[in-house]
């Protein structure tokens, strides 16, 4: 929990929002997404395709941490949110014919009403609550998927058309790394507005914050929904990029692996999510395990930075900079 | 008729163990007020300590008991018990540091353990399932014309009996005088006295031992692998979240009707919808009546 008096600068900022939109971390953002254009020049298709892995789950980490993280709503749902854009959009694309790139939309826009159905019937309980609630209801859409075979095809997987003509890795490359600049940009501006001042107050206190007028049921219910838009649309592209769905991408692994890449990088930061989702597919293809060895070794890894450094790698980075900062001070005094 | 008594037995035995592996989690919740997500892989490392010490220690020490599946789930309780409270100490005792949201700590550290002894029993294992030796041969009920499944006999007695050995700790001794007082408000228990460094250590070794021999009794009958636990954690939050999340009166009720529930659902209805009774149940507490059957509002100094 916050100290009470930053508690105060928050909530009199949303009445008093900075000068300039632009968040500071959106500069390097774009700067890094530029300069990530140009790595298909070096890199073989193999590994581009690694890439825009690692870009999907970054995305997911992304609108993960913006619940959970800014918004202290502990939601164990994302996977499942990502999974149910993913079939929406085929059930847009394969039912009533649309083209996929509708497809696309109709899975976000699917997901996001989901999201906000789910957190109008969930959000009032408190965090155990709420926890186990999302958990059930990421347990039932598998299930339900699984079970009504007829319509999905249950474990077998549903073939979905591709979202380009063309096969190679480069397209999709491009698509995530704009969907994941998309996504870390509309954060960090979100970050800014009112409703993310209010989020941030109503996380660290919400009797503070309902006491100083904010409506804090509707400001968790509209981030909640955002971000399940968010990992739904995620999800669609996935669905599309890789032609196939399956109930298992709604399986507690995945919402493991987005939490284990939210939290090494940085919990509640906005560049952790995409150091840690980066961090662990490098990780994976540096040691060329089987499935379960690299679950192991993401979570043993997880489980030391965390119990070390709970923010994360962008925690440890900081404690560097501090400690560069003082040591030069200390040469500047000394000299 | 027989039948509806052979489900009704067996709704019964089945009640008994999930009755252990939700008072597991539901100790746990109401001590450190914490969710244990990696109590299905407590369970897990259970089952195959029961394996282990069943089919390969006790044969290499000579060993022949009578009863040496009781022995042998006891023993994999008592180690799950030692590994939870190391555990507690290590990784999940950093939940109280100043600065740190225990609920979210506690949560990603218990996702995280889980993923790790999933995984890693995989690797060790390799995904294979393993069967021990029945514990009882079948008993036929010769005037009623029913067959019952030894094993299941055998294990859900002896989970009935763990039960009431763990209500004579809770209710008959001292230190459970402590848990219920640290249950009911730790500042107040802090206050009188109670160190609660140690308290919750013991109480997550106890949470996750009696999920272990919750995992050691079910082996005969629902095999043990890397995965069982899965299966068994659903059960275990379905009937805590319809018990009251920290009540453990109403984890065995809850238990007992929901394997009840299951049991007569599968006989006379559909048995594929069997996984999906208890999430009916679910949702429908978690909406209308979110503190469960038994559950209360914690009580303020």
């Amino acid at each position: 929990m916050m100290p009470q008096s930053s508690m105060i600068d928050l909530l009199s900022a949303t009445r008093k929002l900075p000068a300039s939109w632009w968040p500071n971390e959106l500069t390097p953002g774009v700067a890094a997404a530029l300069a990530t254009a140009f790595l298909p020049l070096m890199l073989n298709d193999y590994q581009l395709q690694v890439m825009w892995v690692a870009f999907y789950l970054a995305v997911l980490a992304i609108s993960w941490n913006l619940v959970a993280g800014y918004g202290g709503m502990f939601s164990l749902a994302q996977h499942a949110l990502a999974t149910i854009g993913g079939y929406s959009s085929a059930a847009a694309v394969l039912a009533l014919g649309l083209p996929v790139w509708w497809g696309v939309v109709c899975g976000g826009l699917a997901a996001a009403l989901l999201g906000y159905l789910l957190g109008h019937a969930t959000l009032h309980l408190r965090s155990l609550y709420f926890a186990i609630a999302t958990w059930v209801f990421a347990e039932v859409a598998r299930q339900l998927i699984t079970i009504n075979y007829e319509i999905t095809r249950g474990a077998m997987g549903l073939q979905v058309p591709y979202l380009f003509s063309t096969l190679d890795p480069i397209a999709y490359f491009y698509l995530f790394l704009g969907l994941l600049l998309v996504a870390f940009g509309a954060s960090a501006i979100l970050l800014r507005t009112k409703l993310g001042y209010r989020i941030q107050a109503v996380r660290d206190d919400e009797e503070l914050a309902i006491a100083n007028g904010v409506n804090a049921a509707r400001a968790k219910r509209t981030i909640f929904a955002m971000s399940a838009g968010m990992a739904g649309m995620a999800g669609a592209m996935y669905g599309h990029a890789v032609g196939l769905l399956a109930p298992s991408q709604a399986d507690f692994s995945q919402m493991s692996l987005i939490i284990i890449a939210a939290v090494l990088g940085g919990y509640r930061t906005l560049w952790g999510p995409i150091i840690g989702a980066i961090l662990i597919q490098a990780v994976a293809e540096m040691l060329r395990f089987s499935q379960e060895g690299r679950l192991v070794i993401f979570a043993a890894l997880l489980i030391v930075v965390f119990r070390l450094y709970p923010q994360g790698v962008m925690g440890a980075l900081k404690i560097l900079a501090t400690l560069l900062r003082r040591r030069r001070q200390a040469e500047g005094k000394t000299q | 008729m027989q039948l509806l008594l052979q489900s009704l037995t067996l709704a019964l035995l089945n009640g008994a163990i999930y009755a252990l592996m939700a008072m597991g989690i539901t100790f746990i919740a109401s001590i450190m007020r914490i969710i244990n997500w990696s109590t299905g892989e407590f369970y897990m490392v259970g089952s195959f300590a029961h394996l282990a010490l069943l089919t390969v220690i006790f044969p290499a020490l000579g060993l022949t008991l009578p009863m040496a599946w009781l022995l042998s789930a006891l023993l994999a309780m008592g180690l799950v018990f030692v590994l939870g409270m190391v555990v507690q100490r290590t990784l999940i005792a950093p939940m109280h540091r100043p600065g740190t949201q225990a609920f979210e700590y506690a949560t990603i550290m218990t996702v995280a353990l889980s993923v790790l002894l999933q995984n890693g029993a995989i690797m060790i294992a390799g995904p294979n399932q393993y069967s021990v030796p029945d514990y009882m041969r079948p008993i036929l009920l010769e005037d009623l014309e029913i067959v019952l499944n030894g094993s299941r006999v055998a294990s859900g007695l002896a989970a009935l009996a763990i039960i009431l050995l763990f209500y004579v700790l809770l209710y008959r001794t001292s230190l459970g005088l402590a848990f219920r007082g640290i249950a009911q408000n730790r500042l107040a228990a802090e206050t009188a006295g109670l160190n609660l460094k140690t308290m919750d250590m013991l109480a997550f070794g106890i949470g996750t031992g009696l999920c272990a021999v919750a995992g050691a009794l079910l082996a005969p009958v629902f095999l043990v692998h890397p995965l069982n636990g899965a299966a068994a954690t659903m059960k275990g939050f379905e009937i805590i979240v319809i018990g009251g999340i920290g009540s453990l009166g109403g984890a065995v009720v809850a238990a007992f009707g929901l394997a009840l529930v299951e049991g007569l659902g599968a006989t006379f209805y559909r048995a594929e919808l069997q996984q999906l009774y208890g999430f009916v149940f679910l949702i429908g507490f978690l909406v209308f009546r979110p503190q469960g059957l038994f559950g209360h509002r914690e009580r303020r100094v």
